[in-house]
């Protein structure tokens, strides 16, 4: 297991490199000019030169890229074109929002998918079954920036039970979640109940049947159990995607994210913002694939990572 | 395992929310304002977008500020004089304190603008100011600029926020003078003042203010029909102010606003340098319609750049009539015909470049539809708005829209129609040249009278109106919506947010 761990570690550097070198290149590919945005219209000619020369945006872009580079082996991701602050300032100040809302929604997904799927792959064919369908498919086909406002309309304007957006105490967090949850827990209740169904049919599920153990536990015991390793899969990059930022979702509750920051960083052509959001997503990525595998290890004890 | 998963992850979140503070907070006596993206940088030396000027005015005061005929009115600066073409002096009012008890004084002014101007700070106020050769403190209350060379628009310059002496570049210490004290800003969530009890002008009536940052603009309003939310001022849809009305006990009041929307042109177009097709094009777009139904009546039809409130605004030009017979009579006679009268090939085919909005895209088919009436084709293409603007500025184009904010001295024409600037010089995005145009408008930049100086900016309009390098197409209208207990909101053409200084909450009813 430890040399796993080391092994994937070391795979981290590679992929880190490659997806902060393809956004490098994009970003500079793409049209746009931070220097007049800095110094605005109205700026000479000279002034602009002058800027573009200190900033070292007049290079060749491997000079640039070799400059980044070495930036950031120090730790030094540079600082905001616009606000004059650090990076990783900007960025830090982000993921306190950017976690609460994907743990929260992961949560949401898990405790709605979990009893749904359970009681769908339990009662095949009935109405819970039924209803888990169709709550699949609707959570699925609804988009965020529709169930959004849906539920503004319906539990903070009609009802007033919640405030209508911003981050805040757990009442800010409540409908955020729940949009952001639904989709994920659409996926998450069909796989548990089609991971189930196939699991129930296995020899080892007979054998503890004929052993006399009741049917709870012989669904939760050994089915379920069973069948979490897709969950897992599914859960660990679902929880990468969300911690990279819900863009819709984020915006339509202004929620103070990461995923805003680095739509605003894109549009303003802040290149060390984008440069270092993108960083702080691919990391997010891997580091949750890593837990996954390690979860991988705990679920099922026959899973080894040893030679 | 997984409840216990979910538990976890729950326990977890809520340790985060918790340790929030909440975004519902309201000061007691608080007024909150929506925004839509918010302020990038509230220090007035590096506040460029319209959020944190705006914000920044109600924080820094100014030696002076342009009044609702957009001429400077004084504020720090009492009085001022001006000795010589190139010398101005300013005497500043006594007493005024910035929000940490120190005095303002000559010193102040000084270190602020010799900040903006020193190229290591890059200051995106610099090109604005770069008029000024020397700026000296005189005693403790005068100030003495110093210009280059005689330079009428000089009173742009005056609007710079005032910071206190060795004020850093970093925001990390934004200490004003205004009517209000920087409480707390979270880029991209929310900015909140309090208001400055001892401010030499008067206190602020409320308490403080809270300005929340919400891009989404059905949500916006959601907020407002709460309560959440006192005062949106323009960031709204169109469509959604009928919505308002009806659903919500809201106070809407509408002015005229200074915002310029216009249809670019490349003058190096091979068809679009005949003026008659350009005059064509003017005379095909029913402004009137689109206004009406698309719109929703939030605009009126311009004549130019600069709008009838402003001191330079040339009455005698003449608003563009829709007339597309005239229009189809002129693209005849600029050797355009329609080949097959009102069959269905077109005379000619153009591109019209915008943005990926929603409200830019049903514009440009307005248009599209409208020019198809006298023959032109028009393919429209969305962009998202860095490449877009890329575009324009390269000279990319044959038709693209956008509009000017915040103009305040009319020698923003030579930006965007002296010949000497052309990208990257300047804004002459159209490539437009004329010699008569460019003599008037460097006569108009050092001419030091304002009535001269007025006779000039009308002259040029006139010109400007025939010529058609742009194509005027309306101002935009000011609207605000608020809550039926604020008072003492004022809108102002150019959008400034100052008369939140003197609103107040009416007393609960009964």
């Amino acid at each position: 297991m430890r040399r796993f761990l080391l092994h994937r570690v070391l795979l981290l550097l590679p992929t880190l490199f490659g997806a902060v070198t393809l956004v490098f290149i994009l970003i500079h590919v793409v049209p746009g000019d931070p220097v007049e945005a800095m110094l605005g219209e109205t700026a000479s000619s000279a002034d602009k030169a002058a800027l573009a020369r200190e900033l070292g945006l007049d290079q060749p872009l491997l000079t640039q890229y070799v400059q980044f580079l070495a930036g950031m082996a120090k730790g030094d991701l540079g600082r905001s074109l616009y606000n004059q602050g650090s990076v990783s300032g900007l960025i830090a100040a982000r993921i306190p929002a950017t976690l609460e809302l994907t743990l929260a929604a992961m949560a949401v997904a898990l405790l709605i998918a979990f009893p749904l799927g359970v009681l769908a792959a339990t009662q095949r064919g009935a109405a819970a079954d039924r209803f888990a369908l169709v709550f699949s498919l609707f959570g699925l086909a609804i988009p965020n920036f529709w169930l959004g406002p849906l539920l503004m309309i319906v539990f903070s304007i009609q009802l007033g039970w919640l405030p209508v957006s911003g981050r805040g105490g757990p009442a800010h967090l409540l409908l955020p979640a729940l949009t952001l949850g639904t989709a994920m827990a659409a996926i998450l209740t069909r796989m548990i109940r089609s991971g189930l169904i196939e699991t129930i049919h296995e020899d080892y599920i007979r054998t503890a049947r004929a052993k006399g153990l009741d049917e709870r536990r012989v669904w939760l015991k050994h089915a379920l159990r069973n069948s979490l390793i897709s969950v897992v899969t599914i859960v660990g990059l679902q929880f990468g995607a969300l911690l990279a930022g819900s863009i819709v979702t984020e915006s339509i509750f202004s929620w103070p994210g990461l995923g805003r920051l680095t739509l605003q960083a894109i549009q303003t052509r802040d290149y060390p913002l984008v440069q270092g959001c993108v960083l702080a997503i691919a990391f997010s990525y891997l580091a949750v694939n890593l837990a996954t595998d390690i979860v991988y290890r705990l679920i099922d004890p026959r899973i080894s990572y040893e030679d | 395992m997984k409840p216990r998963a979910a538990t976890f992850l729950l326990c977890l979140a809520l340790a985060f929310a918790a340790c929030a503070r909440s975004a519902g907070d309201r000061p007691p006596g608080a007024l909150v304002v929506a925004l839509e993206s918010g302020p990038t940088n509230l220090d007035p030396r590096y506040a460029t977008d319209a959020d944190s000027e705006r914000i920044a005015a109600l924080v820094f005061d100014s030696l002076a500020r342009p009044d609702r005929s957009f001429r400077p009115r004084p504020e720090l600066a009492e009085t001022w004089d001006t000795p010589d073409d190139r010398t101005l002096v300013f005497h500043l009012r006594r007493g005024v304190k910035f929000h940490d008890g120190r005095d303002l004084t000559a010193a102040d002014v000084a270190y602020t603008y010799r900040s903006a101007l020193d190229p290591q700070n890059r200051s995106p106020k610099r090109g604005v100011l770069r008029f000024i050769d020397s700026v000296e403190p005189e005693g403790a209350y005068v100030v003495r600029f110093r210009l280059a060379a005689p330079y009428a628009p000089f009173a742009e310059g005056l609007s710079l926020g005032i910071v206190p002496q060795g004020t850093p570049v970093d925001g990390s210490r934004l200490v004003g003078s205004g009517p209000f004290s920087l409480e707390e800003f979270r880029q991209g969530e929310r900015v909140v003042l309090k208001a400055n009890a001892s401010y030499w002008n008067g206190a602020p009536r409320v308490s403080g203010l809270v300005f929340k940052i919400i891009p989404d603009a059905i949500v916006r309003v959601l907020e407002f029909r709460k309560g959440t939310v006192d005062l949106i001022q323009n960031y709204f849809e169109p469509d959604m102010l009928p919505w308002l009305e009806q659903h919500s006990r809201a106070a809407i009041s509408s002015a005229q606003g200074t915002n310029f929307q216009y249809l670019g042109m490349n003058l190096e177009h091979p068809i679009l340098r005949h003026r008659e097709v350009r005059e064509a094009i003017a005379c095909a777009i029913d402004r009137d319609a689109i206004i009406r139904h698309i719109l929703k009546d939030l605009a009126v039809p311009a004549t130019g750049l600069l709008a009838p409130e402003h001191w330079a605004y040339e009455p005698a030009v003449a608003p563009i009539r829709f007339d597309p017979e005239r229009a189809k009579q002129l693209l005849d006679e600029a050797g355009f015909p329609d080949p097959d009268g009102d069959g269905p090939l077109p005379r000619f085919k153009l591109s019209f470049k915008t943005t990926n909005l929603d409200l830019r895209k049903r514009i440009a088919e307005a248009l599209k539809e409208q020019l198809a009436r006298v023959g032109i084709e028009l393919e429209v293409r969305g962009y998202e708005w860095g490449t877009f603007y890329a575009d324009v500025k390269k000279g990319n184009f044959h038709l693209y829209s956008l509009e000017w904010i915040g103009v305040v001295d009319p020698d923003i024409y030579y930006h965007l129609f002296h010949s000497a600037s052309v990208p990257p010089n300047g804004n002459n995005r159209g490539r437009y040249r004329n010699a008569e145009i460019d003599a008037l408008l460097e006569r108009g930049r050092s001419e030091m009278n304002v009535d001269d100086r007025r006779h000039i900016y009308g002259e040029v309009q006139r010109i400007l109106a025939r010529d058609l390098p742009y194509i005027p197409l309306w101002w935009w209208r000011n609207v605000a919506v608020m809550q039926p207990t604020l008072r003492g909101f004022e809108l102002y053409p150019d959008g400034n947010l100052i008369s939140l200084r003197k609103v107040s909450f009416a007393p609960p009813a009964g």
